[in-house]
This record gives structure tokens, C-alpha cells and sequence, in this order.
């Protein structure tokens, strides 16, 4: 029996010395970060891992970019080692003009960066309302990029708070849009079975540009 | 004590004397498990072992060895059990990277080079049937990932330390290269392979080698085509995606040149083995084996030993041979692209303008005057597959107060007055298993010899890769893009023909893709076609009901209305499909596969695609 003891004792000693000597400590310091344009943060789809930035460190011999996601506020958050990064939006992807420079971050305990960006169009004056049986959206599209061409422009709604093109329950397109006016569309939800259900409504409209991979989007708002 | 001691003595001494005795070589034998590269190349039964290998080692991406793939694009759903939520496509979706079968058939040429037990005509064949396989599976990664290294027949050697590392490490080349160097190897042999057909069409000929070419070229002709048309074209600074606009026309006209190598041959021509049944005709000209003259390379099977379960699992209830049944059936976006021969819009007519329904006396009846392909390609409500219909019972109308209910019961469940509620075959919107869920079955490829539905035999049906139609197809986009369009009007009325649908005055584009999609229905030609074609992300666009994202089924009822004319008639109603509620969302970066990060990380210099 003492011998069992002795034995397990030896054991445990062996697991628990085990630690710390070929272990690093887990990433304690947070990165986090808002896409802007302007200052103002961008709308974006934030399901399916859809708009995804990239980190780089130089200095190690394998260099694999870390994917970090953003959210559909436009922002978001990475848990890291303190150093330097190199911060990138992935090629071709957002609604914005692909641009491959560089952000140095210097992450040290909780860092905040704002991620400059320029989208071909963003969206103001939005206005998201309930109206008996359907759902009325007016907005401004503002053009950013001179000749970009807006695809198709869409108001969007969900029964919860994640609401973008591949994510909603009703969704109407507008293809005539024009720049610089106010833009109206709305939506019949009499045959919705989620609003009809009396189910929490959220809606966002966006705004989908020729020859960008993702839409640009209004900020979410809750309507019931 | 003592005792111990004469345990470690013995030990010891058996130990020095199974050490020393290993001098003697009673160990050394020869593997008879291992052959080694002399012992191949003296004897043709293992050259063409090696190469038999090589042939079982080529089949990627949509094929009937794998019924799941069937159902991710347009043209089935899956309805083995609950939903499938799949909606968008993964980055590495029938991605091959194969440097290992590269390697292996470099080393089968430099032995082949030097064998001396066949003549030369004997083993440049061999030759020509080994670079045709290369260049199939070059053809294989550039249609998914763009340029990948060409490493020509060298075979690399890595001896640890003193091998510089680099110099194996080989860089992509640009997209155009690499369909060059396909194009270039498919010329080079030719000559060497035989003109002759083959046994079921399952080794290269001279003229497998051309419909490559001719492939290659098309591709490469609409990638430089309507890639540049994009407002955004996909492309790497360093061309290893993307083809520049002015190559086109050159690649069309390779692939025509190709393509009608083939048609004046005379070798193949498009089956027709019974004029008065095209449907019949055009099911045995891609699903039987003999007297074929259309299938020009296929993966072969055969049984027994290399055998496939597409029939098995695939097949109607009522049919079934085993517990496997029903996997997978065809969908509606799919059987209305098949056009009337009265009528180019295929829409099964369900609702009058009203939005009555419309009574047919037998289900059947909703798809007569179809283009002849449905009934060779897909089992619709009341086809007949071997001898005996196939019955699709979703269940029963009734009218009550003026508007039509629906009924359904179990499968196999009749009512009080004996009347079938819902079939055994389905279709039905539960999360049963062995049932279908679209309302149609596939027949192309369904082997309708005994016992190929069973778990013991399984089918020895074949999966043509190039077939007579393609050749006429490829001809046809290869004209109609350098403007001859009366060229394109008769290859494409050739096919037409055959199907028993109107000939065509004019020809768009639109006809063109249209006509691929029902030729080839599940022949692994659909995915790449609107993927070369930059139509991808607009057929896919994931938008919900988008009637060519959304998957959708049709349910035939039978109308149960005592003392009306229309007791006994059926009715259909059309619904997206419950087992695939998400739409497809092909997105931009699914046009090119990911690189992946490992590759990279022993290759430094790949590059990575876009998007990613």
C-alpha cells in the first residue's frame, strides 16, 4: 500500500513537473481594431467568415498569415503575444478598394488600431421603420471612388441581430440606384412568416458595388 | 542474489551470440512483396501493371464513385436522411496537388527509357499513355488552383544534407503555361498512341489525347475570354491566375482545330441505337458499355475487383436489390432545363394562368414532348426503369370547402379505400433514410444489370470522361467565339438532333451553356463549365428562392375527388427543395482553390491565389 502511495506520489510529481518547463504562457494582449472610413466604422457582413484581415511577424521562419475576422460593426479583436505585426486586409475582399499596404502594429498588453480603408460608396441618412405590414427604408448612397459602379443596393431583414445578404429572412433589391439622393424602398412582410410570429426584427440595408467580393452595409438596427 | 546474477550472465551471452551470428546471412531474403525498378522493366505484364496503377489513380471530382458530389452544385439534392446545410463551397473543393503520382510517373518513363524488352513502336505507346495521364492530371490542378509547378519528367532526389533544397523548389507557372504544356503534351503523343478504340473506351488513344487538347484549349480560350470581362478580373500580378484577353482567339482555335480532328475522323459519331426511342438511345450511348461508339476515355469498371456503388445507392425503393436505396435523386432546376420539343422553356407545367392546378391523366404526361435526354439522364414521376415504372407518390389531394388539401401518410401507406397515399419511393419532406426527398432518380449511369444494386456484386458501370458529344460541343463554342456562327448552328444541331428537339436558327451564348449543362448532366462538367465561364458566382449568387441558387423538388400527388372528372388525375407542386434549405453561394475566391499554407511552407516560393 505504501509503495502504491510512493508510486502515485512519484507519478503525480512527474505530471505536474511537466509543466512549465517546454510550455509558453497563453497570448495574454488583445488587438483590437475597428475598419473606418474617415473615422466612421464600416457596416459589413460578419457571418461566414466572410471579411477577413490578415497578420504577419517577420522574423520566424515560416510566415503564415493569422486570420482575424471582423465583425459586422467593422470590428475586431485578436489575442496575441506582445510584438510587432503587420496588419493587411485579405486580397480582393471587402467592399472597399483592394489595398495591400501595411499597418505596423506594435501590440503591447491591449492595443487599439483603426484600420483606414477606402469603400467605393458608403451609405448615410439611413432610416429603417415599421409600418403596419411592411418595412420602409430610405438612405443616401454617397460615391466615394469616382467611376465604381453600384451593383444593386438591398434592404435587409432578420429575426436576430446578424442580418446581411446570405443571413436574413426578407430581403428586397433595388437595382436602380442613383448617387446622392434619397433612395426608397419597402418591403412587404405580410407574408413573413417571422414577422408574422411576432419574432424580434432586425434590418440593415446594403449596398453591393460591380466587381467588389462583399457588400457595404448600413449599421444594424432592431425594429421590434 | 546468485540467481539473479546467472539470469544476467545467460542474458548477456545470448545476446553476444545472436550479435555475432547475425554475420551469417540465414536473414537475407529476397522480398517477394517488393519489386524493384529492374525487375518492372523486364517484363511487359508489370509495365502495364504500373500503368494500370496510374489509371486507377486519376479520377477527381465529380464521379459516380462518389454520389455526395452530385449534390453540392445544381443539378441533384441529397436525400439520405436529414438536411445538408451546405452553402457556401470550401476552398479546397476538388483540389489536386499530386507531385507524388508526378513523381512516381517520372520514374515509370525513366524506366521505360530504358527497358529493352519491347520494341520501340511497343513502348513510345506506353509513353504516349503515360504523358496522356500526366497531362490529365496537370489539367486536373490548373482547372482548380491556376498555374502550379511543371516539373517535366525530372525526377527529383533528396538526400538529406547535401541536396540543395532550393533547387527542387520549383515556382507556379502562369495559368497560360501550364494549359500550353498540356496542350503541347497531348500534341507530342498523338502520334504514339493508337488509333484504335480501346476495350470500353479505358486507355488512351489518339484520340482521348485530342479531346484533352481540345478541353485544355476551350478552357484556356474562356478563362482569357471572360475572365477580362469581369469588372474585376481574377488575376495574379505574376499571371499564375489569369490569362491575358488577346490569347483567346488562338486557344479557340486550337481547341476547334482539336475538336474537329475528332468529328472527321469517323472513329466516333453519336450513338443512336434505336432511332425510334431517342430517350432509350441516348441512355445507352453514355451508360452502356457495349457497341458504343460515342464514349472516347472512360473510367472504367468491372467486376469482379473494381466495381462502383452509384446504382446501389442511388436506386428507387421499389427497385432495390439491398437496403441501400435513394441517396441522392436529381432536382427540378435541372429537369426544367431540358426543353419541350415545342417549346424552349422546359418549365413543367403545373398552374394554368390562374393558378389552377393543371390535371394530367398519369404523371408521366406532364413530361411528354421533353427534350429525348430527360428520360435518358433522369427517372421522373411513372419513367420505367427496367421494365416496370417508377412510382413518385407524394401523397394525396383532396378538396375540402373548394381548395385542395394534401394528404400523406407513411411510405407504402394506402388509405381506407385502398388508394396509395404516399409511395415507397417518396418523395417526402421528412428525415427518413432510403427514401427521396426531390421526386426524381437518376438514370444516367444507373447499371440496370442484375444484381448491381446489391451490396455483394455492385456495378461495374463506367464514367465517360470524353465522349463523340463533347467533341461537337467544344466545336461549337470554338466557332460561335471566333464568329462563325453557321459552323456553330450545325454542331450544335447535330446534338440537338440526336436529342429530338427543334433545330436552332440562332445561337447565343446562353444556348451554349444550356446545351452543356443537359448533355453532360453529371458528368463532372457543370462546376468547371461556369466556372471558366465567370458564371459561377451569378448562378450561385446565394440569394433565397433565386430560382437557380435554391435547389427545388417536385411533389406529384394523386387527386382523390369522388364523382369529379378530375378523381384519379395528378397534380404537381413545385417547392424548394427541404433536405438543401441554404442556397449556393459560390463567392469570388471559390474561382481559384486555396494554396495551401503546408505547401507553401516547403515551397516558399508558391505564390498565393487571389483572395486569399
Amino acid at each position: 500500500m505504501k509503495r502504491f502511495i510512493l508510486a502515485t506520489l512519484g507519478l503525480s510529481l512527474l505530471v505536474a513537473g511537466g509543466c512549465g518547463l517546454d510550455n509558453y504562457a497563453e497570448p495574454k494582449s488583445k488587438l483590437l481594431g475597428q475598419i473606418t472610413y474617415n473615422g466612421e466604422p464600416l457596416g459589413l457582413r460578419g457571418t461566414g467568415e466572410a471579411v477577413q484581415l490578415q497578420l504577419y511577424q517577420d522574423g520566424y521562419e515560416l510566415r503564415a498569415p493569422i486570420p482575424v475576422y471582423v465583425a459586422q460593426d467593422g470590428s475586431f479583436e485578436a489575442t496575441l503575444f506582445d510584438g510587432q505585426y503587420k496588419l493587411v486586409t485579405r486580397d480582393n475582399n471587402g467592399p472597399w478598394v483592394n489595398d495591400r499596404d501595411t499597418t505596423v502594429v506594435n501590440v503591447s498588453g491591449s492595443t487599439e488600431v483603426a484600420l483606414e480603408v477606402t469603400p467605393y460608396f458608403t451609405l448615410s441618412d439611413v432610416s429603417l421603420s415599421l409600418d403596419g405590414e411592411s418595412l420602409n427604408a430610405t438612405f443616401t448612397v454617397n460615391e466615394v471612388v469616382e467611376n465604381a459602379t453600384i451593383e444593386y443596393a438591398m434592404v435587409l431583414l432578420s429575426n436576430t441581430s446578424f442580418v446581411d445578404d446570405i443571413t436574413y429572412s426578407a430581403r428586397e433589391d433595388l437595382r436602380d440606384v442613383t448617387v446622392g439622393s434619397a433612395m426608397e424602398i419597402s418591403v412587404d412582410l405580410s407574408e413573413n412568416e417571422g414577422f408574422k410570429a411576432g419574432k424580434p426584427l432586425f434590418a440593415r440595408v446594403g449596398l453591393r458595388t460591380v466587381g467588389a467580393d462583399q457588400a457595404i452595409y448600413s449599421q444594424v438596427v432592431r425594429l421590434r | 542474489m546468485k540467481k539473479h546474477i546467472s539470469i544476467i550472465r545467460t542474458t548477456v551471452l545470448i545476446g553476444f551470440i545472436s550479435f555475432f551470428s547475425a554475420c551469417s546471412d540465414f536473414l537475407e531474403q529476397e522480398p517477394d512483396a517488393i519489386i524493384d525498378e529492374e525487375q518492372v522493366f523486364e517484363d511487359e505484364g508489370m509495365i502495364k501493371s504500373v500503368l494500370a496503377n496510374f489509371y486507377g489513380r486519376v479520377t477527381w471530382a465529380q464521379n459516380i464513385s462518389d454520389s455526395y458530389s452530385y449534390t453540392i452544385l445544381d443539378e441533384a439534392g441529397k436525400s439520405d436522411s436529414g438536411p445538408d446545410n451546405i452553402q457556401d463551397y470550401s476552398n479546397e473543393l476538388w483540389r489536386v496537388y499530386d507531385y507524388t503520382l508526378i513523381r512516381n510517373m517520372n520514374q515509370f518513363l525513366e524506366g521505360l527509357r530504358t527497358t529493352t524488352v519491347i520494341g520501340e513502336e511497343a513502348r513510345l505507346a506506353y509513353e504516349g499513355e503515360l504523358r496522356f495521364l500526366r497531362a490529365w492530371l496537370y489539367f486536373n490542378m490548373v482547372r482548380g488552383m491556376g498555374g502550379m509547378p511543371i516539373v517535366g519528367d525530372e525526377v527529383f532526389e533528396f538526400n538529406g544534407t547535401t541536396t540543395d533544397i532550393t533547387a527542387l523548389q520549383y515556382p507556379r507557372s502562369t495559368e497560360a503555361e501550364l494549359y500550353d504544356y498540356i496542350i503541347a503534351e497531348c500534341e507530342a503523343v498523338t502520334e504514339y498512341l493508337p488509333e484504335e478504340p480501346s476495350v470500353n473506351a479505358a486507355r488512351a488513344t489518339k484520340w482521348a489525347a485530342q479531346m484533352l487538347k481540345a478541353r485544355a484549349a476551350v478552357y484556356a480560350g474562356s478563362i482569357a475570354n471572360y475572365n477580362n470581362k469581369m469588372p474585376n478580373p481574377i488575376s495574379t500580378p505574376g499571371g499564375e491566375v489569369g490569362i491575358p484577353a488577346d490569347r483567346a482567339e488562338g486557344y479557340y482555335q486550337q481547341a476547334l482545330e482539336a475538336a474537329e480532328e475528332v468529328i472527321n475522323s469517323g472513329v466516333y459519331r453519336l450513338n443512336m441505337t434505336n432511332p425510334d426511342d431517342l430517350g432509350r438511345s441516348f441512355y445507352e450511348a453514355t451508360s452502356v458499355k457495349n457497341s458504343n461508339n460515342e464514349v472516347i476515355w472512360a473510367r472504367d469498371y468491372k467486376y469482379p475487383g473494381q466495381t462502383v456503388g452509384f446504382t446501389r445507392e442511388n436506386i428507387p425503393a421499389s427497385h432495390a436489390e439491398d437496403i441501400d436505396r435513394a441517396y441522392a435523386g436529381p432536382i427540378l432546376n435541372l429537369v426544367e432545363d431540358f426543353e419541350y420539343t415545342d417549346n424552349r422553356d422546359g418549365s413543367i407545367r403545373t398552374r394554368d394562368a390562374q393558378g389552377n392546378y393543371i390535371f394530367y391523366d398519369s404523371p408521366e404526361d406532364a413530361f411528354a414532348n421533353k427534350d429525348a435526354r430527360l428520360w435518358g439522364s433522369v427517372i421522373y414521376p411513372g419513367a420505367v426503369f427496367k421494365g416496370s415504372p417508377v412510382v413518385l407518390q407524394a401523397g394525396q389531394k383532396y378538396l375540402e370547402n373548394g381548395t385542395w388539401r394534401t394528404r400523406t401518410g407513411q411510405p407504402g401507406e394506402t388509405d381506407d379505400d385502398g388508394r396509395l397515399l404516399t409511395s415507397v419511393n417518396g418523395p417526402v419532406t421528412s428525415n427518413q433514410q432510403f427514401i427521396n426527398k426531390t421526386g426524381f432518380f437518376f438514370r444516367k449511369f444507373m447499371d440496370e444489370t442484375r444484381g448491381a444494386s446489391t451490396r455483394g456484386r455492385n456495378s461495374d458501370m463506367w464514367f465517360p470522361r470524353f465522349r463523340y458529344a463533347e467533341a461537337l460541343m467544344i466545336a461549337c463554342e470554338a466557332s460561335f467565339e471566333l464568329g462563325q456562327t453557321a459552323d456553330a448552328l450545325n454542331y450544335i444541331n447535330q446534338i440537338r438532333e440526336r436529342a429530338g428537339i427543334q433545330e436552332l436558327q440562332t445561337i447565343t451564348f446562353e444556348d451554349i451553356v444550356r446545351e452543356y449543362r443537359v448533355e453532360f448532366a453529371f458528368e463532372d462538367h457543370r462546376y468547371w463549365d461556369l466556372k471558366r465561364w465567370r458564371l459561377a458566382h451569378e448562378v450561385w449568387n446565394g440569394v433565397q428562392n433565386s430560382p437557380t441558387a435554391q435547389q427545388y423538388a417536385l411533389f406529384p400527388y394523386l387527386v382523390v375527388a369522388p364523382g369529379t372528372p378530375n378523381d384519379g388525375q395528378w397534380v404537381f407542386d413545385k417547392q424548394p427543395f427541404t433536405n438543401s434549405p441554404h442556397p449556393r453561394n459560390f463567392q469570388m475566391r471559390n474561382y481559384y482553390n486555396f494554396i495551401d499554407q503546408a505547401w507553401i511552407n516547403n515551397n516558399p516560393k508558391l505564390v498565393r491565389n487571389p483572395y486569399q
